[in-house]
């Protein structure tokens, strides 16, 4: 057992090895390779921050995430929570409708959404890229799940005490969904931190443009010029707050991420 | 709250409306709240979906204005073009490598990590998962950057066997290879979490029978614990295809679907066909088959998971 258990370490150790490989190797040029030899330099990314407006598609990326995750949240609480306590004519149709938001793939319904936006005006604008994906159906399936689970005799205990439904929602039943909303959170800022089609298309300038869009046309113009230590730069721009957090919160994140779809 | 039933066997006209209202009445808040949030999923996802399987039987301009109905001629313009069975060649063998790939991968993976759960360190998990939090457009970039020829890791390892110069993305089987390796980079770990957690909901004391009856374990590998999870490894495979199906970032940043639409996948040439050669009819074609194709996937894999979940619970 004790051998077994040993070679399964180092069958882990040895993939894990290969898996960070890449990254690692290149963090590590980004910080060392220079034109002349190697040694610690941040001359890579001042020359990236130069080729491209990398701070602005930061801040673009951030508040696309957060802007996002907050309608989310205040979305999905508020179908989740009508979903699991009352009852009502058509609330099969509203269901239906909040699983074909998960289902339907984003992709298929592209180029109706972009003729959409242009007919709205919103192309090219941070409110335009983040108005499709404004109401989540695993958030309202989440919060759902989350709220049902709640004994209604919590809820009629709070009520003797006087309070009334909004009293009610956040005293019994929010504190209740807060696992939820940590999953969903993460699983919703990595989403949409990492997204490129939809944003690629709808955005044209850097007032709007996602730092991940912003990397892959630095990536189109450093592989034409084999800028090669420029590309790695870039990389590590993007990469490097993602690993620190990750880093922070390694287990948190990993039980969020199979948690996506318990509900 | 009461719930009012409508009346299944109405009688005169303004009874009817009279009961409809009285079943409406008691729940106007509801509505009331319900319709910003539906009203932004329909406009956003519903109407698109019914607008992009009508236009597809539409004429479209350049603008992507519907001119006339057009019966199947944009299907038939679609399926004409040698450019798509290119496609669909490439796309059968991306999606199928990548599947197989990554689910032998996270299925080693998982049995690991399940059996040393209390060794794993967090140096391991974060190295395993780096890839699965990391943009696809940067692991794309990184391995680019690792593969580029004569300056990167691959070129200059092998520069002693002369072979420094070697491109593998400039011959279309290997540069598909290479977006296979980097899907599977990506997300066999991913993968690996969804199995990870399926083994781990497997009761304990199914774990110590097992023990005890069947020291080596494979027997009951197989007779116990893959009927177990078999669901989550169904629920999976559709997951990783619907994925794979969707690739188009790393074809973008690595290939443009070169070399020679090598390494042209179907997002990749709807993409195309919208935004760069403008012909919206046949990209409305190709968008509802995929909506059907992927929106299909997901709903089987998603009751797959319901009727798991129904299962043990």
């Amino acid at each position: 057992m004790a051998v077994k258990r040993k070679i399964s370490v180092a069958l882990l150790g040895l993939i894990a090895f290969i898996w960070a490989f890449p990254t690692l190797w290149v963090l590590y040029e980004a910080f060392f390779a220079q034109d002349r030899g190697i040694g610690f330099t941040l001359q890579n990314f001042s020359e990236a921050l130069y080729s491209a407006p990398f701070p602005q598609y930061m801040v673009n990326t951030v508040e696309i995430a957060l802007g996002l995750l907050v309608m989310q949240l205040f979305f999905g609480a508020l179908v989740g929570f009508i979903l699991a306590r009352y009852d009502f004519p058509l609330k099969s149709l509203i269901t239906t409708i909040c699983i074909m938001q998960i289902v339907i793939p984003i992709y298929a319904v592209l180029i109706q959404d972009y003729q959409l936006l242009r007919s709205f005006h919103l192309l090219d604008t941070k409110a335009g890229l983040m108005l499709p994906y404004a109401v989540s159906g695993i958030a309202v399936l989440s919060f759902r799940q989350a709220f049902r689970s709640v004994p209604r005799e919590l809820e009629e205990a709070a009520r003797m005490d006087g309070y009334n439904m909004p009293g009610v929602f956040r005293r019994v039943y929010l504190p209740q969904a807060i696992p939820a909303v940590i999953a969903f959170s993460v699983i919703s800022v990595t989403y949409h931190w990492t997204d490129f089609l939809w944003p690629l298309i709808v955005t044209n300038t850097s007032g709007s443009r996602p730092v991940v869009v912003g990397l892959a046309m630095v990536g189109l113009a450093t592989e034409a010029s084999m800028q090669w230590n420029l590309l790695a730069a870039a990389t590590a721009i993007v990469i490097l707050p993602l690993l620190v957090v990750f880093v922070l919160a390694t287990k948190k994140i990993l039980a969020a991420f199979s948690s996506t779809f318990n509900w | 709250m009461i719930h009012l039933r409508i009346n299944d066997n109405p009688g005169p006209g303004t009874a009817r409306q009279r009961s409809l209202v009285a079943a409406v009445r008691p729940h106007l808040l509801c509505y009331g709240l319900l319709l910003l949030p539906i009203a932004m999923v329909c406009t956003f996802i519903v109407i698109p979906m019914v607008r992009t399987v009508w236009s597809s039987f539409q004429a479209m301009d350049a603008r992507g204005m519907a001119i006339h109905f057009s019966g199947w001629q944009n299907y038939h313009n679609l399926f004409a073009s040698t450019l798509l069975q290119t496609v669909l060649k490439n796309t059968l063998f991306y999606s199928v490598l990548s599947v197989v790939l990554c689910l032998i991968i996270s299925f080693i993976l998982s049995i690991v990590l399940n059996d040393s759960r209390n060794s794993s360190s967090r140096f391991l998990l974060i190295g395993l998962f780096s890839p699965t939090v990391i943009p696809v457009v940067a692991g794309a970039n990184i391995w680019l950057y690792f593969l580029a020829p004569r300056f990167g890791l691959l070129g200059r390892i092998l520069e002693p066997f002369g072979l420094g110069n070697v491109n593998l993305l400039g011959e279309p089987t290997s540069a598909l290879c290479v977006l296979v390796v980097l899907f599977v980079w990506k997300y066999a770990p991913y993968f690996t979490l969804f199995l990870l957690a399926a083994l781990q909901a497997i009761p304990p004391d199914i774990r110590d029978a097992m023990r005890t009856e069947d020291p080596h374990h494979w027997h009951s590998y197989f007779k116990v614990i893959l009927p177990m999870i078999a669901p989550m490894i169904a629920f999976v495979t559709m997951m990783a295809t619907v994925y794979a199906l969707e690739t188009v970032d790393p074809v973008y940043v690595m290939t443009q679907g070169g070399p020679g639409n090598g390494t042209n996948l179907i997002m990749y040439y709807l993409y195309q066909l919208g935004f760069n050669y403008f012909s919206w009819g046949p990209a409305a074609a190709l968008s509802t088959i995929l909506m059907v194709g992927l929106s299909g996937l997901s709903a089987v894999s998603l009751i797959i998971l319901e009727r798991r979940a129904f299962h043990w619970q």
